[in-house]
This record gives C-alpha cells, sequence and structure tokens, in this order.
C-alpha cells in the first residue's frame, strides 16, 4: 500500500544530514564513515525517491560540484567523460559531437532541458534504471567505467556494471569516478531510436545501433537496447546473426533475433506484448538508419 | 464596425502572469498562519475506529477530526437548484470511500512539523472492505452498497444497487422509426477515466478578521458558491464569509464545486483561530476530489436508404466514483447533448449514474460531450459508410441547425438556434483538409497510412434559457466611472486564465467608446461583488460579457444625460459618442454642431466637482437563451501499422461562436481544446489496481500529458472562425471553451478509421491497443 500520507512532494520530508566535500577524496572518506551515506549529483531520480519516500536517507553526499568529476576530455585511444557531467553539457560538448554522436542522440532525447541541466551521466548509471538512455549507447561503445574508493581504484566494463534493475556493482564506499569510452579509428553510421509516450518520456523501449558496412555488407554491428529486459542489454546475438549479411537482410534478421535477448515486463508505461512487438520494428529502423547515415559519411 | 473588439490587446493579467508577479492561492501570506496537512485514506473503502491526536498535538499542531466539524451532508457544487441537488458528502469521513478521501487534518506553525504532525496521527480502521470498482458489479444486489442513504434536497432518499442517479426519456415512436429504417447501427463505447491536470493544485487560505469574518482565498471556479456553501456547512451568515477572488490557473471542471481543501481549510481556521494555508501537492490533487466520469455507452441508430435519420437510442452507464457532485446533472446533459446532435425522429434514453470506490468524478471540459459525441459521431460516420454517403452531406442533411429546438444542457434548457455556421464550416475545413481526395481504407498500404476524419460538435453558450428549470444560471457586474474618467469592473466572474475578463474589457470598452487600457479589473471579492453562479457551461464571454455590456450601456446613459446638461441640448437623445483616437477618450457631441463636443473624462470630472454623484451601474443578468457553438474539425492523422504510434499531421478546425472578440485567444482556446482532446484520445488514463489505488500511483511520472512537440506545429493548425452573428450575445458573440474541445475525439477517431480501416470503441486508443487490433486483423 502505498504510503499516502508520508509523502510530500513540496518538502522532502525527511531529515537527513547533507554534507557538500571540497574534494572526491573528502567523498571517499564521507562515504566511509557516514552511516547510511548516499552519494547525490542532479538528484533528478533521488530526490524524488525521498520526496515519495520510496527510499530513506541518512545522509547525502552531494558531489555534483567536485571539478574532478566534471570534465571530459579527449585521449588517443578514448574519451574520458567525468562521472558528474551533465547531460546537457554532453550536448553541447564539440568532443562528444564529434566523437560520440551516439551518445549525444540518445542525450538530446533525455528528459527536458531543464532535467538534462541538472542530471549527470554518471547518475543516470548509478540509478540503473532499465530505461537509462545513456546505457544502450555506451553499451555499444564498449565503455569502461571507472570505480575509485579509498582502497584504490578499479575498472569495469559496461556491460558487467549492471546486475539488476536499480542494482550495480559498486561496492560500499565506491563512487564512479568517469566512463571511459574507446574511439575507434573506424567509421560508424549510428542510430538511437525509442518509443515513449510523448516527447518528454521515459522510454518504453529503446535501441542504440553502431553499425559498419562494405560493399553493402554488414562487417561490424553492435546493438544495445532499454526499457526491454532488467537491465539495459546488449544483444549479442543480434550482431553475431547479422554481420556478413546485405542490409536489407540484416535489418530482417536484427528484427526476428531481437526476442530471444529481451525480458519486457508490464508497467506504467506500456505492456510486455506491445515492447517486444515494437523492439522488433525499432531494431530494424535503428539499423537502418545507421546504415543510411554511414553511407552519408561515406561520401 | 467595431472599434475594439476582433482586435488584439495586451492581456490585463499578461505582464504579471509572464513575470511571474501574479499572485495565486500558493501565494497567498498572512502573518502567523499555521500550515495544514491532510490525513488522506490509505483505503480505498474501510471504517475508521479511533483517531488518535495526542502524538500530532504534542508536537503543537491544532488536530481537526470528523468530529470536529459539522455533521450535515453537503454537494460541493451548488449549480443545481436545491431538490435536485443530492448530498452525500462530509468534511472529513469516518467511512471513507476512496482511495485518498480525507478523514482527518493537521495545522502547524511551519510545513515541516505539519507533515511530522502528519505521520504522528494515528487512525484505526475498524473494517477495510475489498473496494467496489467495476460499476456493473457494483449494481449487483449482492454488492455492498457505498451509500445506504443519501440526501436529495432536505429529505433522505434510499440508494439501491448502487445506483446514484437515473434518467429515463423518450420521445417519438422509435419502433416505426427502426421498422423505417433501411440500416441500423449499434455500438458499445466505452470512454475512461481522465484527470483534469489543471496546471494549479487545490489550495485555500483562509483567516478570522477580528468582526469574525471568515476571509478565504482559493482555487474556485466560483468564489459566491464557495461562499454560499462554507456558510451551509458552517452555520455561519454568508455575509461574514468573503471569499476573494485570486487568479486561478486553469479549472477545465476540476473547481465546478468547492474542493474538499477549502472546507478543510475553513476548519483547521475556525478551530484555531488563526490563519491557515492549506495547498494540495500535485500528487494529492491527483486523488483529491476531482476527475473525469467514466463513461459505457451503447447507441443504437438507423437511418433510411435516401439518407435520413430515424432514431437513436443511447444507454449511458456512467461510473461516478465514490460521492455525487453531479451525477444526477450529466444524466440530463448526456441526453441534451445526444438529442441535440441530430434530427432523431424518435428518441429513447436510458442513464444511470454509479458509485464505485474511486476518486469522485465531475465536469471535465464538455461536461460528457466530447463522449457521447464521440459516440455518435462513429456511428453517424458507419451509417454514412453503409449508406454510401458522403459523411459530410449525411451530416449537413441530418443536424439540427438554425430554427431547431436545442436542448443541449438537458431537458429543463430549452431554445431555438438563430445563429448556425455549421454549412460555412463544413464548406471551408473540407476544402483546406482535401475532403474530396480522402481515399476509401481498404486503397491504403504501406507501414506509415494517413486518415482524414471528421468531427462535428457544439456546446451550449451558459445554461440559460427561458423558463427557470433545474439549473441556476444568473450573473451580475459593477461599472463604475473614476472621477477621472477610468472605469473600475467589479465582477465576480473567474477567469480560467483563457482570458474571459479581456474579452469583457472590450466590451465595456466597445459600449463605452474609450481604449480598453482604461478598464481596470478589480480584485474583489463575495462581499462587494453581486452574485456570479460559476465559470463553467462556456458562459463566461456570453453570459458575463452581455451582464458587463449592459452594466456599461447603464453607465453610458448617465454619461450622456450629464453631457446634455453640459452640452446643453435639448435631451440626452441628441448626443452621438464616438472613440476619438487622439484624445485616446470618448468623444460625446451634438451631430452638426462640431463646438458642442466633451470627453468622456471631462464628464466625469464636471460631474465630481459639481456634486451630481457618482456614476455607476450594478446589474444582475440572467440569460434567456443558451445558444449553441457549433465546432467542425478536421484532422489528418498518420498511423505506423508496426508500432501503433499515432501522430496529429494536420488539423483544421473551425468555430462558430459569433462575434470574435479576442481573435488570438480564441484560437488559443482552440488549439488548447484540441491539445485537450487528444490527450483524452491517445493519451493516459486513470485506472485502478484491485485495492483501489489509481495505476498512476499519484504521479505525472506515470500519467502523461501530451507536449506542444507532441502535437502539430502551427502551421498544420488552422483555425477558422464562421462569420455568423448571435442576437442573444453581447455584440453578436457566443462562448467556445467546450465547444473547442467536443469534435475532438470524433475527429481523431474517424482519423485513425479512415487510416487502418480499423474502429476503436474505447478511449484512450493507446499504440498497444491500436497494435493489438492490427495484429489481429492481419
Amino acid at each position: 500500500m502505498l504510503s499516502i500520507n508520508a509523502f510530500n512532494t513540496y518538502r522532502i520530508p525527511q531529515i537527513f544530514d547533507y554534507y557538500r566535500p571540497r574534494d572526491l577524496r573528502e567523498a571517499l572518506k564521507l562515504l566511509e564513515s557516514v552511516e547510511g551515506a548516499k552519494v547525490v549529483a542532479g538528484g533528478t531520480d533521488l530526490v524524488v525517491d525521498l520526496k515519495y519516500r520510496r527510499i530513506e536517507v541518512r545522509a547525502l553526499i552531494d558531489i555534483s560540484r567536485l571539478d574532478e568529476l566534471r570534465f571530459i576530455k579527449l585521449e588517443d585511444s578514448y574519451v574520458e567523460i567525468g562521472s558528474a557531467v551533465t547531460i546537457q553539457e554532453i550536448v553541447e560538448s564539440s568532443i562528444a559531437r564529434e566523437k560520440l554522436p551516439l551518445l549525444v542522440e540518445a542525450a538530446e532525447s533525455l528528459g527536458s532541458w531543464q532535467i538534462r541541466n541538472l542530471a549527470t551521466i554518471g547518475g543516470n548509471l548509478c540509478t540503473a534504471s532499465p530505461a537509462a538512455d545513456t546505457a544502450p549507447p555506451l553499451l555499444v561503445y564498449d565503455a569502461e567505467l571507472e570505480l575509485v574508493s579509498l582502497r584504490g581504484v578499479r575498472t569495469v566494463p559496461i556491460e558487467k556494471f549492471f546486475t539488476g534493475p536499480k542494482r550495480v556493482v559498486l561496492e560500499r564506499g565506491e563512487i564512479l569516478r568517469s566512463i571511459r569510452i574507446p574511439v575507434s579509428r573506424n567509421v560508424f553510421g549510428w542510430s538511437y531510436i525509442k518509443l515513449r509516450r510523448t516527447s518528454f518520456d521515459v522510454a518504453k523501449a529503446s535501441v542504440a545501433v553502431l553499425l559498419d558496412a562494405r560493399d553493402g555488407y554488414i562487417v561490424d554491428a553492435r546493438v544495445a537496447l532499454g526499457s526491454v529486459a532488467p537491465t539495459p542489454v546488449r544483444a549479442r546475438g543480434v550482431e553475431r546473426s547479422i554481420v556478413g549479411l546485405k542490409i536489407e537482410e540484416a535489418a530482417r534478421v536484427a528484427s526476428e533475433r531481437v526476442v530471444n535477448e529481451i525480458s519486457p515486463i508490464d508497467d506504467a508505461r506500456s505492456t510486455a506484448w506491445y515492447r517486444l512487438q515494437a523492439s522488433k520494428t525499432l531494431v530494424s529502423d535503428a539499423v537502418w538508419r545507421a546504415y543510411e547515415r554511414l553511407l552519408k559519411i561515406g561520401v | 464596425m467595431f472599434n475594439f473588439i476582433g482586435r488584439s490587446f495586451p492581456r490585463h493579467d499578461g505582464f504579471a502572469k509572464a513575470s511571474g508577479l501574479a499572485e495565486f492561492t500558493f501565494d497567498v501570506e498572512v502573518p502567523g498562519m499555521l500550515y495544514g496537512r491532510i490525513f488522506k485514506s490509505p483505503h480505498a473503502f474501510a471504517r475508521v475506529g479511533r483517531v488518535d491526536a495526542s502524538g500530532a498535538e504534542a508536537l503543537g499542531a491544532v488536530v481537526l477530526t470528523p468530529d470536529d466539524v459539522p455533521d450535515r451532508l453537503f454537494n460541493p457544487r451548488l449549480i443545481s437548484i436545491e431538490e435536485d441537488t443530492f448530498k452525500d458528502w462530509r468534511v472529513l469521513t469516518k467511512v471513507p470511500r476512496y482511495f485518498g478521501e480525507p478523514i482527518a487534518a493537521v495545522a502547524a506553525p511551519t510545513e515541516d512539523t505539519a507533515q511530522r504532525a502528519l505521520e504522528a496521527l494515528r487512525v484505526d480502521f475498524e473494517e477495510v472492505y475489498d473496494p467496489v470498482l467495476d460499476p456493473f458489479k457494483a449494481m449487483s444486489p449482492s454488492t455492498r452498497p457505498i451509500h445506504e442513504r443519501v440526501m436529495r434536497g432536505g429529505r433522505w432518499i434510499e440508494v439501491k444497487n448502487n445506483i446514484a442517479a437515473e434518467l429515463r426519456y423518450s420521445e417519438g415512436d422509435l419502433d416505426s422509426e427502426e421498422k423505417r429504417s433501411s440500416v441500423v447501427i449499434e455500438r458499445k463505447f466505452h470512454a475512461s477515466r481522465r484527470y483534469h491536470t489543471q496546471l494549479e493544485p487545490k489550495g485555500a487560505v483562509c483567516k478570522l478578521e477580528p468582526d469574525g469574518t471568515l476571509v478565504v482565498w482559493t482555487t474556485t471556479q466560483t468564489i459566491h458558491n464557495t461562499k454560499i456553501l462554507i456558510s451551509q456547512v458552517y452555520g455561519i451568515p454568508m455575509n461574514r464569509v468573503d471569499v476573494r477572488k485570486v487568479l486561478l490557473g486553469g479549472g477545465f471542471g476540476s473547481s465546478i464545486h468547492t474542493n474538499l481543501v477549502t472546507l478543510i481549510a475553513v476548519g483547521l481556521c475556525l478551530k484555531s483561530r488563526k490563519p491557515v494555508k492549506l495547498v494540495l501537492t500535485r500528487e494529492e490533487d491527483m486523488v483529491h476530489d476531482h476527475v473525469s466520469f467514466e463513461f459505457y455507452m451503447k447507441v443504437r441508430a438507423g437511418a433510411t436508404r435516401d439518407g435520413s435519420i430515424t432514431f437513436g437510442e443511447l444507454d449511458n452507464l456512467i461510473d461516478v466514483g465514490a460521492h455525487q457532485i453531479q451525477a444526477y446533472p450529466i444524466l440530463g446533459t448526456s441526453l441534451g447533448w445526444f438529442v441535440s446532435l441530430y434530427k432523431w425522429r424518435a428518441v429513447k434514453y436510458h442513464g444511470r449514474s454509479v458509485y464505485t470506490n474511486k476518486v469522485p468524478s465531475c465536469a471535465i471540459r464538455g461536461y460528457g460531450a466530447p463522449e457521447i459525441t464521440w459516440a455518435v459521431e462513429t456511428v453517424v460516420d458507419e451509417l454514412a459508410e453503409e449508406l454510401k454517403i458522403d459523411p459530410l452531406e449525411f451530416r449537413l442533411a441530418n443536424y439540427r441547425g438554425r430554427g431547431e429546438i436545442f436542448w443541449g444542457q438537458g431537458p429543463t434548457v430549452k431554445s431555438i438556434i438563430r445563429s448556425d455556421g455549421v454549412p460555412e464550416l463544413i464548406a471551408k475545413g473540407s476544402e483546406i483538409i482535401g475532403w474530396k481526395r480522402r481515399e476509401s481504407p481498404r486503397v491504403k498500404t504501406g507501414r506509415f497510412r494517413r486518415g482524414v476524419g471528421v468531427g462535428r460538435g457544439f456546446h451550449t453558450s451558459g445554461a440559460g434559457g427561458p423558463l427557470s428549470g433545474a439549473i441556476i444560471d444568473y450573473t451580475g457586474a459593477v461599472v463604475k466611472v473614476n472621477e477621472d474618467g477610468s472605469i473600475d469592473y467589479i465582477t465576480a466572474l473567474q477567469d480560467h486564465g483563457g482570458g474571459t475578463l479581456d474579452a469583457h474589457i472590450k466590451i465595456i470598452a466597445e459600449e463605452l467608446k474609450i481604449p480598453p487600457g482604461k478598464v481596470r479589473v478589480v480584485w474583489s471579492g463575495t462581499s462587494t461583488t453581486v452574485y456570479d453562479v460559476c465559470t463553467h457551461a462556456s458562459r463566461g464571454v456570453f453570459t458575463g460579457g452581455e451582464a458587463a455590456r449592459r452594466a456599461a450601456l447603464e453607465v453610458k446613459k448617465k454619461v450622456l444625460e450629464y453631457a446634455s446638461r453640459i452640452l446643453d441640448s435639448v435631451s440626452p437623445e441628441a448626443l452621438r459618442i464616438e472613440y476619438d483616437r487622439e484624445l485616446s477618450d470618448a468623444v460625446i457631441f451634438v451631430e452638426g454642431a462640431p463646438e458642442k463636443r466633451i470627453t468622456l473624462s471631462e464628464v466625469a470630472r464636471v460631474a465630481w466637482q459639481r456634486n451630481w454623484g457618482s456614476i455607476s451601474a450594478s446589474v444582475s443578468y440572467r440569460a434567456t437563451v443558451a445558444p449553441p457553438s457549433f465546432t467542425v474539425y478536421f484532422v489528418e492523422v498518420e498511423v505506423d501499422m508496426e508500432t501503433g504510434v499515432i501522430k496529429p499531421i494536420r488539423v483544421v478546425a473551425g468555430a462558430d461562436i459569433g462575434t470574435v472578440i479576442s481573435p488570438e485567444l480564441a484560437a488559443g482556446q482552440i488549439h488548447g481544446g484540441f491539445a485537450i482532446g487528444w490527450s483524452w484520445t491517445v493519451g493516459d488514463e486513470v485506472s485502478y489496481l484491485e485495492n483501489g489505488v489509481p495505476a498512476h500511483r499519484m504521479s505525472l511520472t506515470d500519467y502523461k500529458l501530451p507536449t506542444s512537440m507532441d502535437l502539430p506545429s502551427d502551421e498544420d493548425f488552422i483555425v477558422l472562425f464562421a462569420s455568423t452573428y448571435e442576437p442573444f450575445g453581447p455584440f453578436g458573440a457566443k462562448g467556445l471553451g467546450e465547444a473547442a474541445s467536443n469534435p475532438v475525439i470524433a475527429a481523431v477517431a474517424n482519423a485513425i478509421y479512415n487510416a487502418t480501416g480499423i474502429r476503436f470503441y474505447e478511449i484512450p486508443m493507446t499504440p498497444e491497443k491500436i497494435l493489438k487490433a492490427i495484429k489481429e486483423g492481419e
């Protein structure tokens, strides 16, 4: 039963301590030492949960203003994005626009402008919503996540990061520091498509595709989906089955095979049946659009 | 022809609203005020045992329990006459009948203390019942009664089988008309519940004056009915309740009644003897006391081979939720919409309003007309198709137009149609949309299919009529000329935000020949205004505007009298009055004697200096007709046959509103009317989980409305106004608000059929349902 009298969206109806550490090290120390502390960045998911009393917290550690987490930089073989970079900053970043057009396309479609100005890429991933818009692009980019704690640093491929709805591999005391995205020398066509109830809605289903083709045959394909499984998923079976095919055939096969790789559910936004049906079309559309973009770049 | 009417001027409240300076209920602050919170029922149907206030009181809160409020049944809506008013509400209840129904309330010096006090309240439930959610099951004799008895006017009546109200009607010889028919079509329709999603959540601020007068600022469409209800419930003389007008952030019918939050705030204020602010959060507003009616309609209709309509039958079952707001009147208006759409030669109607354990339903823009119009316009389309007659010709031959009797607001509000722009709107609209090129859905192929549909509807302008009837409908206006010739306009009539009062300003300006900028709308209250029933039924411009015009006309007569004294003319009749653009004032002069002239401002000054007295007028006005404003919408949609996603491609929206007072604001109403209708057709619905909790979980994350990005761009949305003149309206004007939304579902549904060849008899028509139907058809 919804605790109808416990929530009050005019306030955050909970009493908790709020910390704004000066640097990442202090944040990590606080995270170790403060009992029941939770990390907050943009707060676009967390604050709603606090208002609705879906979660109770005793302390929040605000990392949204830490310069160490607010950068986008281009290295030889990768782009690195700090976890507190906002979605709108990604949209407006010249590095991202040039090197990561697929991520930009997904970022542009996230929420409204107001939400994009607050929400961070780290928050989008750590909240671990199956519908997180930045997850499918990062999955197909083979992004790696750098997790830090007082004990040290470890790197986790994004495909291993999500363990279930709202669950990730972060351990106690760990913070997502940055996302490293390999920059391939190959040219890819890209496409991010999603279905939603209105223009400012969370996705019913989403697909990210990166594609390379030669002479009309697919030579490399990467496909990931959101909102159709407990976590955002990489559809490796689809990828394997379409490499070597002509585009018409590839789009058709991708559409057939995708149903084996997803396990959608009913919720307020849509039904499992619809998500399954729509995913077939979305994947085919996304493959086609990525291919058409590739042709344009090729010229 | 007109100086100001039909032209655009800055809105009187435009700067305040655009700059954020405008004050809404939420912004009202009174020194020393307490903040209120409501204890809402977590059960959809239960019986409260003990309310333990000690924990809340220990925090310093004032607690209001069901024992602290008068044990008096009421109906929060006072638009029907007393003997047709069904009463089944209490301010706070011991038997919550829907999830969210208020049981108790607290008030404390800070918002946080109020929230903690709310959480410290202990409410024991003696019994928790399984909620009754299906209206058909509700009518079974074995189902637990939601109300055993309620009051109609001053007497008790038993409620049988959870039927809140019932209405039967018949006219003509249905059997013989049916026998005569070459085609008979019977269809069932279901229109789900929708939340109003008005911009402003409900709230109230109350304070007591030292003399005991209760002052109330609240989100209401009617300050006077709010005053009367507070007076009736709490037993306070009406001159000791001053409900102040404050800007309203949209209504759409959600405050056609006095929202419960207002009465609870009053209770907290009276108990604490301190000012109290009680404003709902959006989430609370979603389960407070307003949502649309849910309709289950069965329509049967026939026509002869030559295309004339024979009979129409409507079985109308309405799920009204847990309490009555308009459970009885909606049965009459539903019948009125049905009867007044087409020239049925015989009619049979059975309407029932049924209680369920859900948020109580009330009017939402159109008051049943969008749903009835959808059902009828679908069946009419099907009849035309069956008869192989163009749907437009079929409509033109059979609709109720000029000279016909019309009773949109139900059997007690009849009048004759005198202005009718339907033929003009059909001719122009069909030309623009390219009706002649419209193809049958059977020849359409491919993934993205386009279709064009038409919907024709109307709404009344108010609920006036030649006989008194069952509905209260009159209004009033005070116009006062200041000593410098500036004008104060004092009215109780509430502007929902659509610009109704800007129309009034222009009407007054037009009558007095002074620029609209000289007229100020005074922010007043029930103590300083004469009665207005409510801004509802699209009556704001037609009825309220006419009252304003009549008050201005009286003022003009006095001005001319005084001018006649000053100019020494034989009588005021020898004078003419004109707008002088250069002087930015009205000029009064003797025809043929140019030296005999004076401005209105000078007349006002002289009347003051010579002790002639104030120039003012107070008018109370009842309209004797409620003329229909017709709307004819053509809509083109595109359906993705693989995902079921529907896009609106083009809209040609035609409206017959008589004289158009404010073209831009009227076009805005039409855009808004389409947007709300589109959301009803393809958007989200309010459905319920088995335990009676709304599936939207009180969240706009789960209950979505289309945004401007989901609607056609301005270039693809063409607004047409018919060139009509309504003899009873102010300067020929009629209403618009609801007419703008009434044909939308019908037009969109007919367009979806034209695109896909599939008819949907249930709204919302979501991509999920559309795709399912497409797959089943394959």
